[in-house]
């Protein structure tokens, strides 16, 4: 026991400091792009200034120093949550991103519930009916989902559920009346107005919620259900389930106890994958539905010439995939004893 | 490859017609034709707006209406084919140039310079890239050359990681021994003897790849990226329409990205046939 203890917390240092590397090379490479690839102060006053103007903002912002002093003093503002300042919104970025990271995350986690509860049954149905009806049907539309523009889809359901038949709020937003918000418990509408019992904000934001959700999800399916097929169809072949069929072991039994396990290894990593799929989709389907959330505002800083609005939300979006990522590892080595022997 | 030696020619014909007569092959035979023939298929002009005619709805004199600056929007999706297509497959083609060879040496060379190539592939995969794009192009500007470097850029990991695993088992074979033993130096041996002996897979992930490419770039121009609005290109195209769905104004936004969604759908149904046309 303590000896797997100990292999457990070996095990996730080192997957731990691989993030921490991935983490890393993501903001160096950030820094690289703005600051050797295109030059900050350029970004900021665009190219018509007067040399003097720029030359000052060169010195303000300490460009004419050496880069490695610049890198340093780019890290070391990083590791202290400092993103710089918007130019448009006159805050700072973190402070900014605080506001908007819960309307992407109710967004995200939603679609994350969609792909899960859609794309896992339907890979598993297509898997152990391989080669049937059902088979062909939803690699279909997999392939169908994996083909549609996301953002164009979005139009599409606001044309046909808003438009034509309204069944669903106009896209502008988490809620009909944004004075209804409900105490900010987590950020997260659906489960702040549960908390607060208010059963009428509750499906007003789950009403504004469906759509973009749906829309996002889709894009994220296709892959899902793909991988879970393969896996399953992979290990239903395999020797430890044609023994126990052939001794005449109940299918479901074998299906649930045995291969099911099996498959969800791969899966697990295609959830991982999928939240940083997403968090990039945001952007898409967060401007298509005016989604309050931190794709919007990276699309509407770049209108306005604003660059470090935009880094921030590629490093959070990035520290969010790494802790995907991370939690996919753990997950493997719960449910997977081989990890645990390496 | 080796397995075809045994058919009868009939049967050979027969495999290639199916490959090359087969629906996804034809339609994306038609979208060529669009891209190189669009100025004899349509008397209108794509980017002079016609203020007169805003917004007009599908006609037989407009079949797939007007846009709000009153340019023809069936004209507009035929002239933008010229960029999407060549955008994607030119981005595309270029991550395999840099890719492939890359990843066959990290798949012989292995060492230190395999450690750091799968280490910053993971690296870049990891990004999210249309945010990762938006910070590119907020650095360096937004053109189209841009487009197709960061795209290009994006799919350089795809093939590296590829071919490096193509080439992995190629290594202790017996033809990559007998050359290495006659003197070559690891380069040739590369590039000559296990770069041709990788390229099957990279045919179907190409057609992919290009798919996934296209959607990259209606997506990136739709949050005004890399090609501009009046520039026909799909995505710009339902960016200008996006703001008038819910007016119910449908077809500017419409048609634009049914093409973008044929077009992707013909590519991955193209590289299915390709998985099975290898199989068989």
């Amino acid at each position: 026991m303590r000896e797997t203890l100990l292999r457990a917390a070996g095990y996730l240092l080192k997957r731990l400091g691989s993030v921490c590397l991935v983490l890393f090379g993501i903001s160096s490479i950030t820094f690289l792009v703005t600051r050797v690839l295109g030059n900050p102060v350029y970004l900021l006053v665009g190219h018509q200034q007067s040399p003097e103007i720029v030359n000052n903002l060169i010195q303000r912002m300490g460009l004419d120093r050496p880069l490695y002093q610049q890198y340093f003093r780019y890290m070391w503002s990083l590791l202290h949550g400092d993103l710089g300042i918007s130019r448009y919104t006159f805050r700072p970025v973190l402070d900014d991103i605080a506001l908007r990271l819960p309307a992407t995350l109710e967004l995200v986690l939603f679609a994350m519930v969609l792909v899960i509860l859609l794309g896992i049954p339907l890979g598993i149905l297509a898997a152990v009916r391989r080669g049937s009806w059902w088979d062909h049907a939803v690699q279909a539309v997999s392939q169908l989902g994996a083909s549609v523009p996301n953002f164009w889809l979005g139009l599409l359901l606001i044309y046909f559920l808003f438009f034509l038949v309204p069944l669903f709020p106009p896209p502008l937003g988490r809620l009909d009346d944004p004075g209804q918000a409900p105490a900010t418990v987590t950020g997260l509408l659906l489960l702040d107005s549960l908390w607060a019992a208010t059963f009428h904000t509750f499906s007003s934001a789950l009403r504004h919620l469906v759509l973009p959700g749906v829309t996002l999800a889709a894009g994220a399916v296709p892959a899902t259900i793909n991988i879970t097929r393969d896996s399953l169809v992979q290990i239903l072949a395999s020797d430890f389930i044609r023994t126990p069929r052939a001794y005449g072991v109940e299918k479901r039994t074998v299906y649930f106890r045995y291969a099911l396990k099996n498959a969800l290894v791969p899966v697990t990593t295609v959830l991982a994958m999928t939240t940083g799929f997403l968090m990039s989709g945001t952007v898409l389907v967060e401007t298509v539905y005016s989604w309050p959330g931190l794709g919007l505002y990276a699309v509407t800083a770049m209108d306005h010439f604003d660059y470090e609005p935009i880094i921030a939300v590629v490093l959070i979006s990035a520290l969010f995939y790494a802790a995907a990522y991370l939690v996919a590892d753990v997950l493997h080595f719960i449910i997977d004893p081989r990890f645990r022997v390496r | 490859m080796g397995h075809s030696g045994g058919q009868t020619g009939v049967a050979r014909r027969q495999r290639w017609r199916g490959l090359f007569l087969s629906p996804p092959a034809i339609i994306l035979a038609v979208f060529v034709a669009a891209a190189l023939f669009a100025p004899f298929l349509t008397p209108y002009d794509p980017v002079t707006p016609f203020l007169a005619e805003r917004l007009q709805p599908p006609s037989f004199l407009h079949w797939f209406g007007t846009d709000s600056l009153g340019m023809d929007v069936f004209t507009r999706v035929l002239y933008a084919t010229r960029i999407d297509l060549s955008v994607a497959v030119a981005s595309v083609l270029l991550g395999i140039i840099i890719g492939a060879p890359v990843g066959a040496l990290a798949g012989y060379a292995r060492g230190w310079l395999d450690d750091v190539l799968m280490r910053l592939t993971e690296i870049m995969q990891a990004f999210p890239q249309i945010l990762f794009a938006m910070a590119l192009f907020a650095a360096v500007g937004s053109s189209i050359w841009h487009l197709i470097l960061i795209l290009a850029f994006f799919n350089v990991p795809v093939y590296l990681r590829m071919v490096r695993s193509s080439a992995l088992p190629l290594r202790e074979s017996e033809f990559v021994l007998a050359a290495r033993c006659a003197g070559h130096s690891t380069l040739s041996l590369v590039i000559k003897h296990i770069l041709p002996n990788t390229l099957v897979p990279i045919f179907s992930q190409f057609s992919l790849s290009t798919a996934y490419a296209i959607q990259m770039v209606a997506g990136l121009s739709f949050i005004g990226l890399g090609v501009h609005i009046p520039e026909a290109e799909w995505g710009s195209m339902i960016n200008l329409g996006a703001g008038y769905v819910i007016f119910g104004k449908w077809w500017p936004a419409f048609f634009p990205g049914m093409a973008a969604f044929v077009a992707s759908y013909a590519l991955h149904g193209l590289s299915r046939r390709w998985k099975e046309f290898l199989v068989t």
